[in-house]
């Protein structure tokens, strides 16, 4: 699961995971959807930018 | 002291401070981080968790989640009048949550015992549930300090600079002062170099413009008592409420210790 906030500086980021991931899934520039989510700071970006979802991966060894 | 607000939002802030010593500068920025009581998760009773993340973890995350909070109605625990630390209806706030997979479980879906006190995102993801999978939790909010723990940290990247103050005499215009300047304000005309007003405030006082020009025309100080701040709230507190907060946070403790000195 995303961190709910940016360990840097606290700024709480998980709530743009959801349509983060739509829109580059859709196929969009990373870092203009970041732009336009209004996320600054690189502390932030990288929070996003670097995420890999695990939880499908592991909940078939639930 | 006067404040020049240039942005304000919901969420974040910008404004110039000026006519104040650094010392006050400082323990306005330290009171937003530290000093302004919030509300966030400190106890989580689970009842039943068969989601991928472990109790511990979803603890957390509940934890992180920032809570509208009304300061007027709340206090922290430690200082309780009315139970004195023990937990009673004036200093904590029950959230309870169960949800049952498949889904993803959102920050909304928590459901709060005074409707005054909701998550100041509703969109922050939880866990996700798959098939079969349970969630039956009931969660404890307190109010807390920033200083204790992040979660109850209002202020986001709150921080200032001192107002820049740049000077260009006597410029023959070679232009690599505004080769080299990392903000691209510098501006060659035909009469030199020049600085817009609304640029200046962009200016990071990083002194490569001086450094690179050969004939010293340009010259980069900065305003002691002037401070250019720029702060974001997580949502518990509006921008302007958590500067208004922290002031009175330092207001109260100068009251405190002009108290005590008056008892010596």
């Amino acid at each position: 699961m995303i961190p709910v906030r940016c360990f840097s500086c606290g700024k709480v980021v998980s709530n743009y995971w959801v349509d983060y991931k739509k829109r580059v899934e859709a196929g969009e520039n990373p870092a203009a959807v970041m732009d336009d989510l209004g996320i600054t700071r690189y502390c932030c970006r990288r929070m996003l930018l670097s995420h890999v979802e695990l939880v499908d991966v592991l909940s078939p060894y639930q | 002291m006067e404040v020049d607000i240039l942005e304000l939002s919901d969420r974040s802030a910008k404004f110039v401070l000026s006519n104040v010593r650094t010392a006050f500068a400082n323990s306005i920025r330290r009171a937003m981080i530290s000093d302004v009581p919030t509300l966030a998760i400190e106890y989580a009773n689970i009842y039943d968790n068969t989601s991928v993340i472990y109790d511990e973890q979803l603890a957390l995350r509940l934890s992180l989640i920032p809570l509208i909070t009304d300061i007027e109605s709340y206090v922290p625990q430690a200082r309780c009048p009315t139970c004195g630390g023990e937990g009673c209806p004036v200093c904590e706030v029950s959230l309870s949550l169960s949800a049952e997979g498949p889904g993803m479980v959102f920050s909304r879906d928590m459901i709060s015992s005074d409707p005054k006190i909701q998550p100041a995102d509703g969109n922050i993801p939880i866990v996700d549930l798959k098939k079969g999978q349970k969630l039956v939790l009931e969660a404890i909010a307190h109010m807390g300090y920033g200083k204790d723990s992040v979660k109850w940290q209002a202020g986001i990247a709150c921080g200032y600079k001192n107002m820049p103050i740049v000077s260009i005499e006597n410029c023959d215009a070679c232009g690599k002062c505004a080769s080299e300047c990392p903000k691209g304000i510098i501006h060659i005309e035909e009469s030199g170099a020049t600085i817009s007003e609304e640029d200046l405030i962009k200016c990071s006082i990083c002194r490569l413009c001086e450094r690179m020009c050969e004939i010293s025309a340009i010259k980069v100080s900065f305003n002691e008592s002037a401070f250019v701040f720029t702060m974001e709230s997580d949502g518990s507190y509006s921008a302007r409420d958590l500067v208004l907060n922290a002031a009175k946070v330092i207001k109260g403790r100068a009251e405190e210790l002009v108290g005590i000195l008056d008892r010596l």
